[in-house]
């Protein structure tokens, strides 16, 4: 079975802060990390590897640095990995984007399983993946807290209202992930970060993967944004101090107040 | 096999990190410190291989290690000293106790004891260190008698007393350095070997999740293949052969710490208003407290990546740099775990705030590896050597090249910077004319300003060039203000510091002097000093602001 995680490399949103003049974010100093849904999807991966001997390859597109989360993934356990990075691609749009990532796994060779986290957390449109799936015409199940396969069919669970849903599809198919509120990333040895400079790992170009220039970038976006900026900040909440009963009559009367009792 | 190359560093460095991040809380550090007990467990599970494995940074690729250079040691010396001190220190305890193995050990040597510390997770320990040999070794006095067998030499009994050892009472193998009968040579000595006891841990002032222990030799029987390189009397050299990379470890431990502090003295003035703002925005908190330390840091950062690097090119010795860098680092760090403490104010006193903890875990950086005086006076020996071989054209001719670096790229301060080597080279000339190197503390306060200008000039110089050291967190634009303002200081403490033990001594006129170092030229520097350390501050609002 031959898997395909795509990676994406996203600044570290709990350091970023918007600039409340410009809307604009502030990137200094803030360092770049593997988007941590995606790092979910590995480590489901991965597991499915050590089960069947699958292959894993990781795909990630992204500007020259983004071959450290390429690496990040080596370290812990994927075989190969593809950067796929062009000025063509600068400016896509998650249509774009799905596009240029369907074109590489086409030329990755025969793909049983590709698994995408379910966002990243710079753009939160949860698009991409699915867009990959259209792109090439294969099943999709979204939003799975958990992945498992047998190399013929994909079974995963989702988490919905009052309980899980278990489904399955047969193969060749896309899964993206969710991840759990208590999910702890798992991080390389440093003997395993080591072995990853072993392990093979190529740039691709647009050309390199057969794609349309005009599917690309800028002309190969539809999506327009419009303006970009932080929510209005809430005001602040009012602490009120006292024995439980005080403080059980003071929530009765704001309530009353508010007219939400009566 | 690969070198470790700058993406594999950071994964390195983000696993350990993200390891501490989930396993290493305050509290744990705190309960530790207060019952001065070393987590075993912990470094054991550090030094798992499937878990971070650390030490196999020590250990050559061939006995299954990873060969980590002078660079990927220091980076990661730098992030347990954030971590914790006494934990970075155990750690570096077995890097250290492996170094004469690493320097003198024959190739089967090696492989037997890396095999085992690599395989095992042992922890070493590096037994140099007796009661009248601290920086001084030629005093030692722990002996390794002949055991002969048919007249050939089949091992030794070491007999005498090391103190102070790090892991001293929880290490595995022990690297002992004692006088044989064809001199000084380092020994190893397995924990358990009869006649071999380790003391009490002692109770520290600062980094108490480290041990540190004594350690007792009576006739300790080792075999004659436990003589590290197999040759008597070549101890010394092996000792002396690794200060600048063992110094360059601790600068690297006085940053990382120092970095730690003022890091959270910053969170908290960003947080805390006082007369209607944040402490952050207060010109005089700032400039007083917490930029300063920035600068310095970068300053700090900077000189020893340099340092580092030229090891890794296999310069060998860098004794003088390896100790600016310490001296220099850990100066700084200490200086600035003072100032976090006061930034913080009433908190910062208490123990339910770090900086109070690291303020007396990162004194012993000004202590351990060499005391800084002695730090002082090994600079200032080494350059002063440099000062008369050249006659007085070192510093000048390394003056000449900030000057085509200010030619270069006129907004790094390396004008200022070369004004203070310039100043340096004059002193130095003046002392050697008054005979001045007979008063000690002149010598010491020489090698203070020595650390200073050539920390400074190797900021400005990088700067010129475009350089941004791996780790700093800062943009070029912010980096060039900072060195503007280092190169400044530099120049005013190098040219005021000279004229003053100068004029101390009995020497010199004070008008001669301040034309020879050309003092007007240097307080004309000063226009700015402030508009530029405003901007750092304003730089560190923006990047820490949480």
């Amino acid at each position: 079975m031959n898997i395909v995680v795509c990676l994406k490399q996203v600044p570290d949103s709990t350091q970023v802060k918007v600039d409340p003049k410009t809307g604009t974010l502030i990137r200094a100093g803030v360092p770049s990390i593997l988007n941590p849904y995606d790092h979910y999807a590995l480590e489901r991966a991965l597991e499915i590897k050590a089960k069947t001997g699958a292959a894993l390859a990781v795909l990630c597109m992204g500007p020259a640095q983004a071959a450290a989360v390429i690496r990040l993934a080596l370290a812990l356990g994927a075989d190969k990995g593809v950067l796929l990075s062009d000025r063509a691609f600068a400016g896509s749009d998650t249509w774009a984007t799905s596009y240029a990532l369907s074109q590489a796994i086409k030329k990755l060779g025969k793909t049983d399983l590709i698994i995408c986290g379910q966002m990243a957390i710079d753009g939160d449109t949860a698009q991409t993946g699915p867009g990959i799936a259209f792109h090439l015409n294969i099943a999709q199940l979204t939003f799975c807290t958990a992945v498992d396969s047998d190399g013929k069919k994909v079974t995963v669970r989702k988490l919905i209202d009052g309980g899980h849903q278990t489904m399955e599809t047969a193969l060749p198919a896309l899964v993206t992930t969710t991840m759990p509120y208590d999910y702890k990333a798992r991080y390389p040895s440093f003997l395993g970060a080591f072995h990853a400079q072993e392990k093979p790992m190529q740039t691709w170009t647009a050309k390199d993967v057969d794609a349309d220039p005009k599917k690309l970038g800028l002309e190969g976006s539809p999506t327009r944004v419009g303006r970009i900026f932080p929510p209005p900040a809430r005001a602040k909440g009012e602490v009120f101090n006292g024995s439980p009963a005080e403080l059980a009559s003071k929530i009765v009367d704001i309530l009353k107040k508010e007219s939400i009792l009566k | 096999m690969p070198k470790i190359d700058v993406i594999t560093r950071n994964l390195m460095l983000d696993s350990l990190k993200h390891y501490a991040k989930d396993n290493i809380s305050f509290n744990f550090l705190r309960e530790h410190d207060a019952k001065n007990e070393m987590p075993l467990e912990l470094i054991k599970q550090m030094y798992d291989p499937k878990i971070l494995g650390l030490h196999l940074l020590l250990i050559p690729v061939e006995y299954g290690g990873l060969s980590g250079s002078t660079t990927d040691i220091y980076r990661v010396c730098e992030e347990l000293a954030r971590i914790d001190l006494g934990i970075a220190t155990s750690v570096f305890a077995t890097f250290l106790g492996s170094d004469p193995l690493n320097v003198g050990g024959m190739p089967e040597q090696k492989a037997k004891w890396f095999g085992k510390i690599a395989n095992e997770q042992l922890l070493v320990a590096y037994g140099a260190t007796e009661a009248d040999a601290g920086s001084d070794l030629v005093s030692l006095r722990t002996r390794a008698e002949h055991v002969t067998e048919n007249g050939k030499v089949t091992g030794y009994k070491i007999t005498g007393s090391k103190m102070w050892i790090s892991s001293g009472g929880v290490a595995d193998i022990y690297t002992v350095l004692a006088i044989a009968p064809g001199g000084v040579s380092w020994f190893i000595v397995e924990r358990g070997t009869p006649g071999f006891t380790q003391d009490a841990h002692e109770d520290k002032h600062g980094i108490r999740l480290s041990n540190t222990a004594g350690l007792s030799f009576d006739e300790v029987y080792v075999p004659a293949e436990n003589l590290i390189g197999l040759t008597e009397g070549q101890g010394l050299r092996q000792a002396q052969a690794v200060f600048g990379y063992t110094r360059l470890m601790v600068a690297a431990f006085g940053l990382g710490a120092g970095e730690e502090a003022v890091e959270t003295a910053i969170h908290y003035a960003q947080q805390r208003i006082q007369g209607g703002g944040p402490l952050v925005d207060k010109q005089g908190y700032m400039l007083k407290l917490i930029t300063p330390h920035y600068i310095r840091f970068e300053g700090a950062r900077a000189f020893i990546d340099f340092v580092a690097k030229q090891l890794d090119d296999n310069s060998h010795g860098l004794a003088t740099e390896g100790a600016i860098a310490k001296y220099y680092a850990t100066e700084e760090g200490n200086n600035a775990a003072e100032h976090a403490i006061q930034a913080l104010g009433g908190f910062g006193y208490t123990k339910e705030f770090s900086v109070e903890k690291i303020k007396r875990d990162v004194k012993i950086t000004c202590i351990y590896e060499g005391t800084n005086e002695i730090m002082e006076m090994t600079i200032y020996r080494g350059r002063w050597k440099e000062h008369l071989q050249t006659r007085g054209k070192y510093y000048q001719d390394w003056a000449d090249k900030l000057d085509a670096a200010h030619a270069k790229k006129s907004d790094v301060g390396a004008d200022s910077a070369a004004l203070a080597l310039r100043a340096l080279a004059k002193i130095l000339e003046e002392c050697r004319l008054q005979k001045l190197t007979r008063e000690q503390f002149v010598t010491f306060k020489l090698g203070e300003m020595i650390a200073n200008a050539e920390v400074a000039a190797v900021f400005a110089q990088k700067c010129a060039d475009g350089i941004i050291t791996e780790g700093s967190r800062f943009d070029l634009a912010a980096l060039c203000a900072m060195s503007r303002v280092l190169s400044r200081e530099a120049a005013f403490f190098v040219a005021n510091t000279g004229i003053k033990y100068i004029l101390g001594a009995g020497a010199g006129s004070a008008a001669e002097l301040n034309a020879a170092v050309s003092m007007s030229a240097i307080e004309d520097k000063m226009s700015g000093l402030i508009i530029d350390s405003d901007l750092i501050s304003a730089k560190l609002k923006e990047i820490f602001k949480k």
